[in-house]
């Protein structure tokens, strides 16, 4: 029992063991807890939770108020495991038919989303003289709107059924088909490939991800056989391993766990697909957590202080970005100047995915300003995001302004 | 009234219409199978005065109350489960087809291979007819099979 647990906890000295696995016990409880109180906190106050657990991994470990020691090896491989599970249900998140309609109805606004909110985060990067695949990276943090956090609110503040809804749910999507590109591209280019090399392979990744669609979907009944099944613990078993092999192969051949996960999360359609979105959402929640948390860790808070002004900068440009994005792609679809607002506003918050995409340069070890950076501006946005979601109708707008509507108000009294 | 259907992805699909009395009601079907019921303002179209969030028991139940038959939507949902199966609702009509004579007599299961899986008459369901079962002008007969049995059937029926 003791030989078979050592090797697992990487522990040298067979007489510690038993004392570090009640250690790690401990913490990994303890973390939950907190975890678990937090996301308490954030329903009662109506906040998302993300960075409520990023803050928390921020006090703990180094620099931290709560030292983590014994479970940070455990720590590390659960929020590998909650990176897979995010990136699955990304990729899952929209079916095929969404993704072609996206595509096809929404490039221009996606197109005007990804140089609008891209093109600050890379130029901040070049400013502070990193790297071009640290800034790209830096790019993919500022750009990428957090689904997680929308939809959670849009659900929360009844907004589903609004008429401006559908178009900030298309830019998501649009956001969701540049990371299948992104994704693997920024894989290759962070083992060093240069940037044409890394086109190739992102290039093959597409390709790769094409030809899966079409698998998938000729043969999606087949697919459905292997892995469905009326008992819930065979289909998670199923799944999770189906969804394990491909990240680990991915990560085998350099292309990262998260980028396989993502691809596979793509490819699955149909039966699957919904058993799968009913299945797997606690248990991303439980290890997308733990990555928060993991990610605050390694960063020590004192570092945040240097990257603090730009991060602000950057929060403060690509807030104002994304809202005018979302006001252009409202008006587009014929949106009324108030829904056109609430557009905007609801693309503010970043989250989960600007984290996972600084998580990939900092596990690569791409740039030690990155993770602080990200840390600091994902808690700035997602925290201002979704009060500006929540406050949309009552934030002035500046395109009430513009028209003249006030005058139908004035015509009573005079 | 006119329904107007639009996707959202990644939720479900969304529905709206003006209702007669000038009332924009809008229906959200998501993925998952609860419904929301939405009001939109007035003052600004885009935007929701109220919604009513739905489990898919209260949305059966609720369109039991409004007067719809959910039997239709259960059949519908099949419809999407087995493809390469068609399910038709027949009317009969006040003469002609099969009216006035047996299920039997129509030979439908041996001349198209669609079968009659139901009847019903007025209020009553029928599953499972006898071939001795004689048809009745309004009777609403169910009929499963391909796609070209049942249409096939539908003709046979109705003459």
């Amino acid at each position: 029992m003791t030989s078979w647990a050592v090797p697992t906890l990487g522990m040298p000295l067979p007489m510690a063991a038993a004392g570090n696995t009640g250690d790690v016990l401990i913490e990994l409880g303890v973390i939950l807890i907190v975890l678990a109180l937090l996301g308490r906190l954030a329903a009662r106050i109506g906040i998302p939770s993300i960075p409520l657990y990023l803050l928390a991994g921020l006090l703990m470990g180094d620099g931290g108020i709560i030292p983590v020691a014994a479970g940070e090896e455990f720590l590390e491989i659960g929020a590998q495991i909650g990176v897979v599970l995010l990136l699955l249900l990304l990729g899952l998140e929209y079916s095929p038919q969404d993704l072609r309609d996206g595509m096809k109805s929404n490039w221009r606004a996606g197109l005007l989303d990804l140089v609008a909110n891209g093109v600050p985060g890379f130029a901040v990067g070049l400013i502070l003289g990193w790297s071009i695949t640290a800034s790209l990276l830096l790019g993919g943090v500022t750009y990428i709107s957090s689904s997680g956090i929308i939809a959670r609110l849009l659900d929360d503040f009844d907004r589903m059924a609004n008429r401006e809804t559908p178009v900030i749910l298309s830019l998501l999507v649009m956001e969701d088909i540049v990371m299948a590109i992104f994704l693997p591209l920024m894989a290759v280019l962070l083992v060093g490939a240069t940037l044409a090399q890394g086109a190739i392979a992102a290039a093959v990744a597409i390709g790769l991800v094409a030809i899966a669609f079409l698998v998938s979907m000729r043969f999606s009944t087949h697919v459905n056989k292997m892995v469905h099944s009326h008992s819930r613990e065979l289909l998670l078993l199923g799944v999770l391993g189906l969804t394990f092999l491909v990240a680990g192969l991915a990560e085998a051949v350099q292309v990262s766990a998260a980028v396989g996960a993502f691809l596979l999360g793509l490819t699955l359609s149909g039966q699957v697909a919904d058993d799968v979105r009913g299945l797997l959402p606690p248990l991303r929640d439980v290890f997308g957590g733990l990555f928060f948390v993991f990610f605050g860790i390694g960063i020590d808070p004192r570092d945040l202080l240097p990257v603090l002004l730009p991060a602000i900068g950057l929060a403060i440009v690509t807030a104002v970005t994304k809202i005018s994005t979302g006001i252009w792609a409202a008006s587009r679809a014929g949106i009324g100047p108030k829904g056109q607002w609430r557009t905007g506003l609801s693309l503010v918050p970043r989250g989960e995915f600007s984290i996972v995409i600084a998580g990939l340069g900092v596990a690569a070890g791409a740039q030690v300003q990155l993770g602080p950076l990200a840390a600091a501006y994902v808690l700035i946005l997602a925290f201002a995001g979704s009060i500006l979601m929540r406050f949309a109708d009552r934030i002035p707008s500046p395109l009430k302004a513009a028209r003249p509507v006030k005058q139908v108000g004035r015509e009573p009294g005079s | 009234m006119e329904l107007f259907e639009t996707p959202l992805p990644g939720v479900g699909v969304r529905y709206e219409f003006t209702a007669e009395g000038g009332d924009h009601v809008g229906v959200v079907v998501r993925r998952d199978g609860k419904r929301d019921i939405a009001l939109y303002d007035r003052e600004d179209p885009d935007s929701c005065r109220g919604t009513i969030e739905l489990s898919e028991g209260d949305a059966s139940k609720v369109a039991e109350l409004l007067g719809g038959t959910n039997i239709t939507a259960r059949l519908e949902e099949l419809k999407h489960n087995v493809e390469g199966l068609a399910i038709e609702w027949v009317t009969m009509p006040d003469g002609g087809g099969l009216v006035g004579k047996t299920i039997g007599d129509g030979r439908i299961r041996t001349e198209t291979s669609a079968s009659v899986v139901a009847v019903i008459r007025g209020e009553a369901a029928i599953p499972g007819p006898e071939p001795t079962f004689s048809l009745a002008p309004g009777d609403t007969v169910l009929v499963m099979g391909s796609a070209t049995a049942v249409r096939q059937a539908t003709q046979i029926l109705t003459g």
